[in-house]
């Protein structure tokens, strides 16, 4: 276990870059977005809120305006803060995939061409633990680090246009913080995970078993491949269906294979895939709701689909211990 | 002594069917503990074969015993036990030296950290430097610091100082021999540079197209081949001693002789015929290799 503690630091030491570094920059960026374009507003707009604007003939100030959706109106914004306001890290979870697909495709790959896989292979450690540590680091460390930044950004967001909707005379912080949605909503961000890897596994999968296997070219191998098949399998099927009449599905093949295989490790995928209804997404305001995203993705583990692709990611994972055990690296 | 490695057949062939050659042919060999060994081989005499199976690092036919275990099914066993320096200037770029030194502290139980700590003192070294900002000496002096603080039974060591300049060189066999062999370890060594480790061998192996044709300690090396200086009037009387090998040197005749060798001459014998002397690891190298590249 000690031994594992120290293979996972390793990797953290090789790829800080990629696992913190670039989450952390774009989360810096979207803070500083968001920032901005509300004090912009705040310094383009007069202090009192008195700024009117005639509609339909009456004079409308911002206050009026504001006051005009009484209690009511204002609860029911400070909701859908406290529901969606994780939905603001979305954009760190957009470079997470890229993140785990290059990590993945180099990590049983770039130590053997720099030859620095022989010092590993030096010492007293199995390749099994080696390629696992590497697993925990793509499905459980990344996504993790990832979550954590992505909670903290989500918050800050949160408080910063709060602050600003505070400045016009819309005062909900407090209904928001009083919100357990509010609270909930990283637990349910965090719980997810158990969802994520199980999904993912298939694409860490394969992405490992090329990355050592590929004698170079790892990324040509790990995506040419699989779509240059589907070229091959869509030509096969019009040969049969101008000749036989018995074509081949090859749709099926590109979503659930190809897809799946390559793009399962994007947060959120199993939504589509798992052919969740919207609005089963959605509450009673129709607004995207934190806790039924929750329990509709854990939903999808019911699905044999899910543990079909952990059978088959795992059996790759197989495959590329055995690959790195016995690989000659000359 | 028990024996550290116990070859009895090993070959490892590369290829398929009939095309395959073999790197490694039906080879048996025995090291006792508490040896320093030269293994030494033109390139591609499977030298570097015969290691990576001996380390578990390819599959391999026949028998190999290492330190009692299967390398082919205990590999993560073996290790704990072996050590290895595979090529010079091998460590991962963005290692930095504190961080190598934690790495190997936590994940290997013989690994002493207050020896790598002093070798690491004594060099140029910064427990911030990264591997990419180091010469190629320094990323061999980080190596050999982690190398040599793990007490592991056995050391294997395939080119380990290719490509360094004569002070690392020099300063890597000096600490080798200082700070890290004593009786219980064994030492296993390839090198091109045969001249600058012959003083530390206790043994020598010589592999030639996958077979090995000269197994022996250095004591026998010594009482068995002697190198003669012929005046060129008694060059029929020595040329019918039947020496395996000779060359000219200024006008005279430079003559080595195998006294195991078939109708092996006496030292009583090869004293008459000229100045004898011990020969070098490199000119008896050159003498049984002749051949090899043509």
């Amino acid at each position: 276990m000690n031994t594992m503690k120290w293979l996972l630091r390793r990797e953290y030491w090789e790829h800080k870059g990629s696992f913190f570094w670039a989450p952390a920059v774009v989360a810096l960026v979207m803070v500083a977005v968001v920032a901005l374009t509300i004090g912009y507003g705040m310094a383009a707009q007069p202090m009192d809120g008195t700024t009117t604007v005639v509609i339909n003939g009456h004079q409308v100030t911002h206050s009026n305006m504001i006051n005009a959706m009484g209690p009511d109106g204002k609860a029911m914004m400070a909701n859908a803060v406290a529901n969606g306001y994780i939905m603001a890290a979305a954009p760190l979870f957009g470079v997470l995939p890229f993140v785990v697909f290059f990590y993945c495709l180099s990590a049983l790959y770039d130590d053997r061409r720099d030859r620095s896989i022989l010092f590993w292979k030096s010492l007293p450690i199995s390749d099994r633990d080696t390629v696992i540590s590497k697993v925990v680091t793509a499905l459980v460390l990344a996504p993790v680090i990832t979550a954590l930044l992505g909670v903290v950004t989500a918050a800050v967001i949160a408080l910063i246009t709060m602050f600003g909707a505070g400045f016009f005379g819309v005062h909900i912080v407090g209904a928001v913080l009083a919100n357990k949605a509010f609270w909930l909503a990283p637990f349910q961000l965090i719980g997810l995970l158990p969802v994520y890897v199980l999904w993912a596994v298939p694409t860490v999968g394969w992405l490992l078993l090329v990355s050592s296997w590929a004698k170079s070219k790892a990324f040509l191998w790990a995506v040419g491949l699989p779509l240059l098949l589907l070229a091959l399998l869509r030509w096969v099927s019009f040969i049969t269906q101008s000749f036989m009449n018995v074509g081949i599905d090859v749709k099926w093949v590109a979503d659930n294979i190809v897809l799946r295989g390559l793009a399962s490790i994007v947060p959120g995928f199993w939504l589509p895939f798992g052919q969740i209804e919207r609005g089963a997404l959605l509450n009673a305001e129709h607004t995207v709701d934190a806790g039924n995203v929750f329990v509709q993705s854990w939903m999808t583990l019911l699905q044999p689909t899910v543990w079909i692709g952990v059978v088959v990611g795992a059996a790759m994972i197989v495959g590329a211990i055995r690959l790195r055990r016995w690989r000659d690296e000359g | 002594m028990s024996a550290v490695i116990t070859a009895t057949g090993l070959s490892k062939r590369y290829g398929l069917g009939k095309n395959a050659t073999p790197a490694v042919d039906n080879v048996s060999f025995t090291i006792p503990a508490g040896r320093i060994v030269g293994l030494i081989g033109p390139n591609g005499s499977g030298k570097t074969t015969t290691l990576k199976a001996a380390l578990g690092l390819v599959p391999f036919d026949g028998e190999l015993n290492v330190l009692g275990f299967d390398p082919r099914t205990q590999r993560d066993a073996l290790m704990k036990e072996v050590c290895f320096i595979a090529d010079v200037a091998i460590l991962p770029r963005w290692l930095a030296v504190k961080d190598a030194v934690d790495f190997v502290a936590g994940v290997h139980p013989k690994f002493n950290r207050a020896k790598a700590e002093r070798y690491i003192a004594s060099t140029k070294l910064k427990p911030s430097m990264k591997v990419k900002a180091m010469s190629k000496g320094m990323v061999v002096q980080l190596h050999l610091a982690l190398v040599m603080a793990i007490d592991a039974k056995l050391l294997v060591l395939d080119e380990p100082t290719l490509g360094l300049d004569i002070i690392y060189r020099k300063q890597f066999y000096q600490n080798l021999l200082e700070d890290y062999f004593d009786e219980g370890k064994t030492i296993i060594i390839t090198t091109h540079q045969v001249e600058e480790i012959e003083h530390i061998l206790t043994d020598l192996m010589f592999i030639r197209e996958g077979k090995i044709v000269l197994a022996a300690s250095m004591e026998e090396v010594g009482e068995r081949y002697t190198e003669v200086m012929v005046p060129s009037e008694k060059f029929n009387a020595a040329n019918a001693l039947q020496p395996i090998d000779q060359r000219t040197v200024f006008g005279k005749s430079v003559m080595l002789f195998d006294s195991a060798g078939p109708n092996g001459a006496t030292r009583e014998q090869l004293a008459g015929i000229g100045e004898t002397r011990n020969i070098s690891v490199a000119d008896l190298f050159v003498a049984t290799m002749k051949g090899s590249y043509a």
